[in-house]
């Protein structure tokens, strides 16, 4: 299932932190991280723990379905990000 | 029933600060940097105050049950388990049999409560029931740990036997936390497969590196995979499980036990005889001495038993969680040939 990050994203990496496998890239220390618009969650990594919703200070996750009708772009902008 | 359980905990020992922001608790696999005021990814362990609280002091669900019935086949045959569960797991398993108590705090459809306890009370009610082994099961017990040592502690100076039934995600720290206290570990192995082992919230490698752990510091293991068709139990995958246990030590039991469609997982189909017939030629193949077909008592003749690798008597016979019969000598050997049976009987 995952989850799936969105363009309210400050990229503030608080869920980079709270996430327990490393599924949410690119890391300030990673190529494309000044560039990109916001943090992707590689879906086949992510163990659907939820512990980077709570911490998101802009509430722009959601678990996959969940995901507004409006943002379903972002359930394929997420994945492709990870060549999927 | 989150504010209930709140209350019921105490400050953990499995745990460390990991910079100004987070902690880190190490209780299970996950490894999970916690943020104040936030839970693990068990939601039982939480950050507060800098301080990882953790379970204590309660059990949702005591029962007596044949040490069987864990499964453990080669401790004590027949003997009775008391055993205990608390809430919340660190996966959550489509197929969970115990979905009620283990993803309380997840799904809002799983509601099960408490009952305060003291580790004295789970004692003596295990001495009122004649058990010998005590066993903290039902829920995940590695994200219990703290609690089920303050158990295990009186469990052990009033003689029990004491067991975790678990899905092995563990760490070499509550490994080493847990042994001077528990004797018997039972793990699911659920896959041979990393994607697999994500979709049910885990990860394979701290399961296949906890499992050699185990074995290696001395607990008791048994290992159990529940057969799931078309998620587990293509022949290479069954193949590699059983390769990997034999490599650690061909006298792990192992048992392949069926499904039955619970939870989410209502989609596919229940295991038949013939599913359980492939797993257990799996193991035999690769060399394992001890595999038991399980959940369906009676169908698969034989296969519950256990018998001799020297000489292939029959020396514990079973039906389900009952034995029928057993030979074992005193120092747990065959009868017939003298070769000495691993586990933990009955001296």
């Amino acid at each position: 299932m995952a989850y799936v990050i969105t363009d309210t994203c400050t990229k503030d990496e608080l869920c980079v932190e709270a996430c327990p496998v490393d599924c949410i890239h690119p890391k300030k220390d990673e190529a494309g991280f000044e560039e990109i618009k916001h943090l992707m969650i590689d879906g086949e990594a992510c163990i659907d723990c939820g512990a980077c919703v709570p911490v998101c200070p802009t509430n722009s996750i959601y678990a996959l379905d969940e995901l507004p009708a409006d943002l379903q772009a972002f359930a394929a902008a997420n994945a492709a990000y990870y060549g999927r | 029933m989150a504010g209930v359980l709140s209350e019921s905990t105490r400050e953990g020992e499995l745990w460390e600060r990991l910079d100004d922001k987070r902690i880190r608790c190490f209780a299970c696999g996950h490894r999970c940097p916690i943020f104040e005021g936030q839970p693990g990814v068990c939601k039982v362990r939480f950050n507060s105050g800098g301080k990882l609280q953790v379970p204590w002091g309660y059990a949702a669900g005591v029962h007596a049950d044949p040490i069987e019935k864990k499964p453990f086949f080669h401790v004590r045959p027949g003997a009775v388990a008391l055993s205990f569960g608390m809430l919340g797991c660190d996966l959550h398993c489509g197929y969970c049999q115990n979905w009620v108590t283990s993803q309380t705090l997840r799904d809002p459809r799983a509601v099960s409560m408490g009952e305060r306890v003291t580790p004295e009370q789970l004692v003596e009610a295990a001495l009122a029931r004649g058990a010998e082994a005590l066993v903290s099961t039902y829920n995940e017990p590695l994200i219990t740990a703290e609690w089920a040592v303050a158990v295990f502690k009186v469990a052990k100076a009033a003689g029990l036997v004491t067991g975790f039934v678990s899905n092995g995600n563990a760490t070499p720290e509550v490994l080493e936390y847990l042994r001077p206290w528990l004797d018997l570990y039972k793990v699911d192995l659920k896959s041979f497969d990393d994607r697999r082992y994500r979709e049910l919230g885990g990860r394979l490698e701290p399961i296949l590196d906890s499992l050699r752990r185990i074995h290696e510091l001395g607990f008791w293991l048994e290992v159990v995979t529940l057969v799931v068709p078309g998620f587990n139990d293509s022949a290479g995958e069954l193949r590699q499980m059983a390769e990997f246990l034999a490599g650690i030590s061909p006298d792990i039991p192992w048992h392949v036990t069926a499904f039955h469609q619970d939870y989410k997982m209502t989609g596919g189909r229940d295991t038949g005889a013939g599913d359980l017939m492939r797993a257990v030629e799996a193991g035999r193949a690769a060399g394992l001495r001890y595999i038991y077909a399980g959940n369906l008592p009676g169908e698969l003749a034989g296969q519950e038993d256990t018998r001799c690798p020297g000489c292939a008597e029959t020396l514990v016979r079973r039906r389900g969680y009952r034995v029928l019969e057993y030979r074992l000598t005193a120092g747990g050997a065959c009868p017939k040939c003298g070769t000495v049976i691993p586990g933990r009987w009955r001296r």
